[in-house]
Protein backbone atom coordinates (compact mmCIF):
# COMPACT_ATOMS: atom_id res chain seq x y z
CA UNK A 1 0.00 0.00 0.00
CA UNK A 2 2.71 2.23 0.68
CA UNK A 3 4.72 1.51 -1.75
CA UNK A 4 1.76 2.23 -4.72
CA UNK A 5 1.34 5.99 -2.41
CA UNK A 6 5.09 6.38 -3.47
CA UNK A 7 4.94 5.00 -6.99
CA UNK A 8 1.77 7.82 -7.52
CA UNK A 9 3.69 10.23 -5.57
CA UNK A 10 6.58 10.25 -8.41
CA UNK A 11 4.21 9.58 -11.16
CA UNK A 12 2.88 12.79 -9.96
CA UNK A 13 5.96 15.16 -9.46
CA UNK A 14 6.44 13.43 -12.83
CA UNK A 15 3.32 14.95 -14.64
CA UNK A 16 3.38 18.31 -12.73
CA UNK A 17 6.80 18.73 -14.34
CA UNK A 18 5.87 17.27 -17.80
CA UNK A 19 2.72 20.24 -17.52
CA UNK A 20 4.94 22.72 -17.07
CA UNK A 21 7.62 21.55 -19.43
CA UNK A 22 5.81 19.75 -22.07
CA UNK A 23 9.21 19.15 -24.14
CA UNK A 24 9.16 15.31 -23.95
CA UNK A 25 5.47 15.27 -25.27
CA UNK A 26 5.87 18.22 -28.07
CA UNK A 27 8.91 16.65 -29.42
CA UNK A 28 7.31 12.97 -29.42
CA UNK A 29 3.69 14.37 -31.32
CA UNK A 30 6.05 16.27 -33.85
CA UNK A 31 8.35 13.54 -34.63
CA UNK A 32 5.60 11.29 -34.79
CA UNK A 33 3.73 13.71 -37.33
CA UNK A 34 6.95 14.89 -39.63
CA UNK A 35 7.74 10.73 -39.70
CA UNK A 36 4.07 10.50 -41.44
CA UNK A 37 3.71 12.86 -43.54
CA UNK A 38 7.73 12.09 -44.85
CA UNK A 39 6.37 8.13 -45.40
CA UNK A 40 3.63 9.24 -47.33
CA UNK A 41 6.00 11.67 -49.32
CA UNK A 42 8.59 8.94 -49.88
CA UNK A 43 6.51 5.52 -50.87
CA UNK A 44 3.59 7.90 -51.92
CA UNK A 45 0.04 7.74 -50.69
CA UNK A 46 -0.96 3.82 -52.06
CA UNK A 47 1.67 2.12 -49.94
CA UNK A 48 1.54 4.48 -46.94
CA UNK A 49 -1.83 3.95 -46.89
CA UNK A 50 -1.62 -0.28 -46.55
CA UNK A 51 -2.65 -0.90 -43.03
CA UNK A 52 0.62 -2.81 -42.12
CA UNK A 53 2.93 -0.06 -43.40
CA UNK A 54 1.17 2.52 -42.10
CA UNK A 55 1.08 0.46 -38.54
CA UNK A 56 4.70 -0.30 -38.73
CA UNK A 57 5.43 3.21 -38.98
CA UNK A 58 3.31 4.64 -36.44
CA UNK A 59 4.84 1.63 -33.84
CA UNK A 60 8.18 2.81 -34.85
CA UNK A 61 7.29 6.22 -34.20
CA UNK A 62 5.98 5.87 -30.92
CA UNK A 63 9.33 3.76 -29.74
CA UNK A 64 11.34 6.51 -30.64
CA UNK A 65 9.06 9.15 -29.12
CA UNK A 66 9.13 6.76 -25.91
CA UNK A 67 12.82 7.10 -25.90
CA UNK A 68 12.71 10.92 -26.24
CA UNK A 69 10.23 11.23 -23.66
CA UNK A 70 12.08 8.91 -21.37
CA UNK A 71 15.80 10.93 -21.68
CA UNK A 72 13.60 14.20 -21.80
CA UNK A 73 12.23 12.94 -18.00
CA UNK A 74 15.80 11.64 -16.75
CA UNK A 75 17.88 15.06 -17.97
CA UNK A 76 15.36 17.22 -16.16
CA UNK A 77 16.33 14.52 -12.92
CA UNK A 78 19.64 15.24 -13.75
CA UNK A 79 19.72 18.89 -13.40
CA UNK A 80 20.33 19.53 -9.75
CA UNK A 81 20.52 16.40 -8.79
CA UNK A 82 16.67 15.82 -8.34
CA UNK A 83 17.07 12.02 -8.99
CA UNK A 84 19.84 11.74 -5.96
CA UNK A 85 16.84 13.45 -4.11
CA UNK A 86 14.18 10.56 -4.13
CA UNK A 87 16.82 7.80 -4.61
CA UNK A 88 18.24 9.43 -0.92
CA UNK A 89 14.58 9.07 0.21
CA UNK A 90 13.41 5.82 2.06
CA UNK A 91 12.10 3.17 -0.17
CA UNK A 92 13.06 5.88 -3.59
CA UNK A 93 14.66 3.42 -5.27
CA UNK A 94 11.37 1.22 -5.76
CA UNK A 95 9.32 3.97 -6.03
CA UNK A 96 11.45 5.50 -8.82
CA UNK A 97 10.99 2.92 -11.77
CA UNK A 98 7.27 2.27 -10.72
CA UNK A 99 6.69 6.24 -10.88
CA UNK A 100 8.28 6.94 -14.08
CA UNK A 101 6.48 3.55 -16.15
CA UNK A 102 3.04 5.09 -14.64
CA UNK A 103 3.51 8.68 -15.80
CA UNK A 104 5.44 8.16 -19.22
CA UNK A 105 2.61 5.35 -19.70
CA UNK A 106 0.04 8.30 -19.16
CA UNK A 107 2.20 10.64 -21.48
CA UNK A 108 2.33 8.37 -24.11
CA UNK A 109 -1.05 7.24 -23.92
CA UNK A 110 -1.70 11.35 -25.02
CA UNK A 111 0.96 11.03 -27.38
CA UNK A 112 -0.35 7.72 -28.89
CA UNK A 113 -3.75 8.90 -29.20
CA UNK A 114 -2.55 12.42 -30.58
CA UNK A 115 -0.17 10.95 -33.05
CA UNK A 116 -2.38 7.74 -34.39
CA UNK A 117 -5.45 10.31 -35.18
CA UNK A 118 -2.91 12.32 -37.08
CA UNK A 119 -2.26 9.20 -38.98
CA UNK A 120 -5.43 8.44 -39.28
CA UNK A 121 -6.18 11.96 -40.77
CA UNK A 122 -3.22 12.53 -42.89
CA UNK A 123 -3.13 9.48 -44.30
CA UNK A 124 -6.71 9.27 -44.57
CA UNK A 125 -7.36 5.45 -42.84
CA UNK A 126 -10.24 3.57 -42.20
CA UNK A 127 -10.65 1.79 -38.96
CA UNK A 128 -12.44 -1.46 -39.01
CA UNK A 129 -12.30 -2.35 -35.63
CA UNK A 130 -11.75 0.80 -33.55
CA UNK A 131 -12.15 -0.33 -30.17
CA UNK A 132 -9.69 -3.17 -30.84
CA UNK A 133 -7.35 -0.70 -32.16
CA UNK A 134 -7.52 1.14 -29.11
CA UNK A 135 -7.03 -1.88 -26.67
CA UNK A 136 -3.76 -2.84 -29.16
CA UNK A 137 -2.53 0.40 -28.60
CA UNK A 138 -3.46 0.80 -24.77
CA UNK A 139 -1.50 -2.67 -24.33
CA UNK A 140 0.59 -1.47 -26.82
CA UNK A 141 2.03 1.52 -25.43
CA UNK A 142 2.21 -0.23 -21.89
CA UNK A 143 5.11 -2.41 -22.48
CA UNK A 144 7.10 0.23 -24.10
CA UNK A 145 8.31 2.49 -21.16
CA UNK A 146 9.17 -0.21 -18.90
CA UNK A 147 12.08 -1.73 -21.23
CA UNK A 148 13.21 2.23 -22.07
CA UNK A 149 13.31 3.01 -18.66
CA UNK A 150 15.42 0.49 -17.66
CA UNK A 151 17.95 1.56 -20.58
CA UNK A 152 18.05 4.64 -19.49
CA UNK A 153 18.87 4.14 -16.32
CA UNK A 154 21.70 1.85 -16.96
CA UNK A 155 22.94 4.13 -19.38
CA UNK A 156 22.37 7.68 -16.81
CA UNK A 157 25.78 8.50 -16.44
CA UNK A 158 27.36 8.06 -19.64
CA UNK A 159 28.18 11.00 -21.92
CA UNK A 160 27.11 8.94 -25.09
CA UNK A 161 23.43 7.95 -23.91
CA UNK A 162 21.72 9.54 -26.64
CA UNK A 163 23.24 6.89 -29.18
CA UNK A 164 23.67 4.35 -26.80
CA UNK A 165 19.82 4.01 -25.18
CA UNK A 166 18.29 3.23 -28.62
CA UNK A 167 20.77 1.08 -29.47
CA UNK A 168 20.19 -0.88 -25.86
CA UNK A 169 16.02 -0.91 -26.27
CA UNK A 170 15.28 -1.46 -29.76
CA UNK A 171 16.77 -5.11 -29.87
CA UNK A 172 14.76 -6.14 -26.54
CA UNK A 173 11.55 -4.00 -28.26
CA UNK A 174 11.33 -5.91 -31.71
CA UNK A 175 9.17 -8.75 -30.37
CA UNK A 176 6.96 -6.25 -28.94
CA UNK A 177 6.99 -3.77 -31.62
CA UNK A 178 6.09 -6.37 -34.02
CA UNK A 179 2.90 -7.75 -32.17
CA UNK A 180 2.08 -4.59 -32.01
CA UNK A 181 1.96 -3.50 -35.56
CA UNK A 182 0.48 -6.78 -36.63
CA UNK A 183 -2.20 -6.29 -34.09
CA UNK A 184 -2.53 -2.69 -35.52
CA UNK A 185 -2.83 -3.85 -38.68
CA UNK A 186 -5.46 -6.45 -38.31
CA UNK A 187 -7.32 -3.77 -36.36
CA UNK A 188 -7.26 -1.60 -38.81
CA UNK A 189 -8.30 -4.23 -41.74
CA UNK A 190 -11.06 -5.78 -38.88
CA UNK A 191 -9.35 -9.60 -38.24
CA UNK A 192 -10.96 -9.58 -34.94
CA UNK A 193 -9.26 -12.62 -33.69
CA UNK A 194 -5.90 -12.03 -35.17
CA UNK A 195 -5.99 -7.89 -32.98
CA UNK A 196 -7.28 -9.29 -30.15
CA UNK A 197 -4.30 -12.50 -29.92
CA UNK A 198 -2.00 -9.87 -30.62
CA UNK A 199 -3.57 -7.89 -28.02
CA UNK A 200 -2.70 -10.75 -25.41
CA UNK A 201 0.89 -11.11 -26.21
CA UNK A 202 1.28 -7.51 -25.76
CA UNK A 203 -0.19 -7.70 -22.49
CA UNK A 204 2.30 -10.50 -21.71
CA UNK A 205 5.06 -8.39 -22.99
CA UNK A 206 4.21 -5.54 -20.69
CA UNK A 207 3.96 -8.15 -17.67
CA UNK A 208 7.83 -9.44 -18.65
CA UNK A 209 8.70 -6.07 -18.98
CA UNK A 210 7.92 -4.70 -15.93
CA UNK A 211 8.97 -7.28 -14.21
CA UNK A 212 12.34 -7.01 -15.14
CA UNK A 213 12.23 -3.72 -14.51
CA UNK A 214 11.18 -3.69 -11.40
CA UNK A 215 14.08 -6.02 -10.52
CA UNK A 216 16.80 -4.36 -12.12
CA UNK A 217 16.36 -0.88 -11.69
CA UNK A 218 16.81 -0.20 -7.90
CA UNK A 219 20.07 -2.57 -8.28
CA UNK A 220 21.42 -0.11 -11.49
CA UNK A 221 20.44 3.18 -9.91
CA UNK A 222 23.20 1.90 -7.36
CA UNK B 1 32.31 -1.42 19.94
CA UNK B 2 30.00 1.58 20.38
CA UNK B 3 26.19 0.37 20.00
CA UNK B 4 24.83 3.17 17.57
CA UNK B 5 21.58 4.79 19.70
CA UNK B 6 20.50 7.36 17.35
CA UNK B 7 23.14 8.25 14.29
CA UNK B 8 24.84 6.17 11.62
CA UNK B 9 27.93 4.48 11.58
CA UNK B 10 31.06 3.27 8.69
CA UNK B 11 33.10 0.38 9.46
CA UNK B 12 35.84 -0.52 7.66
CA UNK B 13 34.19 1.33 4.44
CA UNK B 14 35.85 1.14 1.56
CA UNK B 15 34.59 3.07 -1.79
CA UNK B 16 36.00 2.79 -4.70
CA UNK B 17 34.83 5.16 -7.94
CA UNK B 18 36.30 5.29 -11.53
CA UNK B 19 39.28 2.08 -10.17
CA UNK B 20 39.92 5.03 -7.55
CA UNK B 21 39.70 4.66 -3.72
CA UNK B 22 38.21 7.15 -2.87
CA UNK B 23 37.58 6.41 0.91
CA UNK B 24 39.94 3.80 2.34
CA UNK B 25 39.09 1.78 5.49
CA UNK B 26 36.86 4.60 7.26
CA UNK B 27 35.26 3.96 10.47
CA UNK B 28 33.26 6.34 11.89
CA UNK B 29 30.55 6.67 14.50
CA UNK B 30 28.12 9.50 14.85
CA UNK B 31 25.99 10.04 17.39
CA UNK B 32 23.46 12.99 18.57
CA UNK B 33 24.26 16.74 18.26
CA UNK B 34 26.21 18.19 15.64
CA UNK B 35 29.49 16.50 13.84
CA UNK B 36 31.72 18.24 11.39
CA UNK B 37 33.48 16.42 8.69
CA UNK B 38 36.62 18.59 7.85
CA UNK B 39 39.40 18.40 4.86
CA UNK B 40 40.61 20.06 1.70
CA UNK B 41 39.37 19.66 -1.59
CA UNK B 42 39.04 16.29 -2.84
CA UNK B 43 39.77 14.59 0.36
CA UNK B 44 36.51 12.41 0.11
CA UNK B 45 34.05 14.81 2.52
CA UNK B 46 31.42 14.36 0.15
CA UNK B 47 32.02 10.40 -0.18
CA UNK B 48 32.10 9.75 3.42
CA UNK B 49 28.80 11.60 3.16
CA UNK B 50 27.32 10.10 0.52
CA UNK B 51 28.08 6.11 1.99
CA UNK B 52 26.67 7.52 5.43
CA UNK B 53 23.57 8.15 3.09
CA UNK B 54 23.71 4.77 1.07
CA UNK B 55 24.43 6.61 -1.70
CA UNK B 56 27.47 4.94 -2.91
CA UNK B 57 27.91 1.14 -2.92
CA UNK B 58 30.67 0.03 -0.34
CA UNK B 59 33.23 -2.25 -2.04
CA UNK B 60 34.25 -3.53 1.61
CA UNK B 61 32.60 -2.67 5.00
CA UNK B 62 29.75 -1.75 6.38
CA UNK B 63 27.08 0.52 6.88
CA UNK B 64 24.33 0.99 9.69
CA UNK B 65 22.06 3.62 10.18
CA UNK B 66 18.99 4.05 12.50
CA UNK B 67 16.07 5.67 11.25
CA UNK B 68 15.69 7.65 8.31
CA UNK B 69 18.25 10.15 6.69
CA UNK B 70 17.95 13.40 5.22
CA UNK B 71 20.70 14.05 2.32
CA UNK B 72 21.39 17.39 0.95
CA UNK B 73 24.24 17.39 -1.08
CA UNK B 74 26.16 19.97 -3.58
CA UNK B 75 23.18 21.01 -5.32
CA UNK B 76 19.53 21.58 -4.43
CA UNK B 77 18.18 18.38 -5.41
CA UNK B 78 15.07 20.17 -6.20
CA UNK B 79 13.21 19.10 -9.69
CA UNK B 80 12.68 21.80 -12.34
CA UNK B 81 9.30 22.54 -13.24
CA UNK B 82 7.65 22.32 -10.34
CA UNK B 83 7.93 24.58 -7.54
CA UNK B 84 9.69 25.06 -4.19
CA UNK B 85 6.69 24.35 -2.21
CA UNK B 86 5.54 21.46 -4.81
CA UNK B 87 8.92 20.14 -4.45
CA UNK B 88 8.88 19.93 -0.68
CA UNK B 89 5.59 18.82 -0.42
CA UNK B 90 6.29 15.88 -2.55
CA UNK B 91 9.61 15.05 0.16
CA UNK B 92 7.61 14.95 3.33
CA UNK B 93 4.33 13.06 1.55
CA UNK B 94 6.52 10.06 0.24
CA UNK B 95 8.56 10.15 4.08
CA UNK B 96 4.20 10.02 5.44
CA UNK B 97 5.16 12.80 7.48
CA UNK B 98 2.79 16.69 7.52
CA UNK B 99 2.67 19.54 4.89
CA UNK B 100 1.01 22.14 6.89
CA UNK B 101 4.71 23.42 8.19
CA UNK B 102 6.15 23.96 4.50
CA UNK B 103 4.78 26.93 3.58
CA UNK B 104 5.85 28.24 7.09
CA UNK B 105 8.97 26.73 6.79
CA UNK B 106 9.94 28.73 3.03
CA UNK B 107 8.68 31.51 4.35
CA UNK B 108 11.10 31.54 7.69
CA UNK B 109 13.52 31.01 4.77
CA UNK B 110 13.34 34.21 2.81
CA UNK B 111 11.65 31.76 -0.11
CA UNK B 112 8.22 32.69 0.72
CA UNK B 113 7.41 34.98 -2.05
CA UNK B 114 8.70 32.43 -4.39
CA UNK B 115 7.45 29.46 -3.27
CA UNK B 116 5.05 29.14 -6.39
CA UNK B 117 7.54 29.86 -8.59
CA UNK B 118 9.09 26.61 -11.04
CA UNK B 119 12.39 26.30 -9.17
CA UNK B 120 14.33 26.87 -12.01
CA UNK B 121 13.14 31.02 -12.14
CA UNK B 122 14.62 30.81 -8.70
CA UNK B 123 18.43 31.90 -7.88
CA UNK B 124 21.24 29.61 -6.77
CA UNK B 125 20.59 31.08 -3.65
CA UNK B 126 17.05 31.18 -3.21
CA UNK B 127 17.10 27.32 -4.92
CA UNK B 128 19.60 26.25 -1.81
CA UNK B 129 17.26 27.56 0.81
CA UNK B 130 14.40 25.93 -0.26
CA UNK B 131 16.44 23.26 -0.58
CA UNK B 132 17.36 23.48 3.12
CA UNK B 133 14.32 24.63 4.35
CA UNK B 134 13.95 20.72 4.19
CA UNK B 135 15.99 20.50 7.76
CA UNK B 136 12.31 21.90 9.12
CA UNK B 137 9.95 19.88 6.94
CA UNK B 138 11.31 16.58 7.22
CA UNK B 139 11.94 15.72 11.15
CA UNK B 140 13.89 12.77 10.36
CA UNK B 141 16.95 11.90 13.21
CA UNK B 142 19.72 11.94 10.51
CA UNK B 143 20.82 15.18 8.55
CA UNK B 144 24.05 14.95 6.24
CA UNK B 145 24.73 18.20 4.99
CA UNK B 146 27.13 18.34 2.14
CA UNK B 147 28.80 22.19 1.72
CA UNK B 148 25.51 23.82 3.11
CA UNK B 149 26.26 27.44 3.04
CA UNK B 150 27.23 27.34 -0.54
CA UNK B 151 25.20 30.07 -2.56
CA UNK B 152 23.82 31.60 0.65
CA UNK B 153 24.27 35.09 1.37
CA UNK B 154 24.67 36.41 5.35
CA UNK B 155 21.25 36.18 6.04
CA UNK B 156 20.88 32.56 4.77
CA UNK B 157 24.29 31.75 6.72
CA UNK B 158 22.74 32.99 9.83
CA UNK B 159 19.64 30.93 9.08
CA UNK B 160 20.97 27.92 8.84
CA UNK B 161 23.58 28.15 11.84
CA UNK B 162 19.96 28.57 13.71
CA UNK B 163 18.68 25.30 12.24
CA UNK B 164 21.74 23.44 13.10
CA UNK B 165 21.47 24.75 16.71
CA UNK B 166 18.05 23.65 17.17
CA UNK B 167 18.58 20.14 15.11
CA UNK B 168 21.38 19.75 17.87
CA UNK B 169 19.32 20.87 20.52
CA UNK B 170 16.15 18.38 19.54
CA UNK B 171 18.68 15.29 19.67
CA UNK B 172 18.83 14.85 16.08
CA UNK B 173 22.29 13.63 14.71
CA UNK B 174 23.65 16.31 12.13
CA UNK B 175 27.00 15.78 10.22
CA UNK B 176 28.58 18.73 7.86
CA UNK B 177 30.54 18.52 5.32
CA UNK B 178 32.84 21.80 5.27
CA UNK B 179 36.06 22.90 4.56
CA UNK B 180 35.37 26.61 5.81
CA UNK B 181 32.86 27.88 8.89
CA UNK B 182 35.11 27.39 11.82
CA UNK B 183 32.12 29.48 14.38
CA UNK B 184 30.50 25.95 13.97
CA UNK B 185 33.44 24.18 15.75
CA UNK B 186 31.62 25.70 18.94
CA UNK B 187 28.27 24.05 18.04
CA UNK B 188 30.18 20.73 17.64
CA UNK B 189 30.27 17.86 19.57
CA UNK B 190 32.88 15.71 17.15
CA UNK B 191 34.66 16.51 14.41
CA UNK B 192 36.20 13.88 11.68
CA UNK B 193 39.60 14.82 9.78
CA UNK B 194 39.90 13.49 6.17
CA UNK B 195 42.32 13.44 4.09
CA UNK B 196 42.98 11.15 0.86
CA UNK B 197 40.31 9.12 1.87
CA UNK B 198 41.30 8.53 5.20
CA UNK B 199 39.43 9.48 8.69
CA UNK B 200 40.47 10.13 11.60
CA UNK B 201 38.58 11.38 14.66
CA UNK B 202 39.92 15.28 15.36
Amino acid sequence: MIAAYRIALVARRELRAERRQPDGVVAAVTFIAVLVLLESLVVGPQVARDAGVAAALFWLALAFATILATMRSFDRELEDDALEGVVALPGGRDALFGGKVLSLTIVLVLVAVVGGALSLVLLNLSVALPLHLLLVVLLGVLALPAIVVVDVVLALRLRARAALVPILALPVLVPQLVAATRGTSAALSGDAVGALSWAGLLFAFAVVYTVIGLTIVPAAIE
Amino acid sequence: MRTVQSGASLHDATVVLDDRAILRAVTVVVGPGLTLVRGPNGSGKTTLLRALAGLVPLARGDRRVSGDVLYIGHRPMLLRGLTARENLEFFARFRGGDTRGIDGALRAWGVGEDMDRPVEHLSAGERRRAALARVETERVPLLLLDEPFADLDEAGANRLRQAIARARDDGRTVVIATHAHPELDELAMAQIAIDEGTATAA
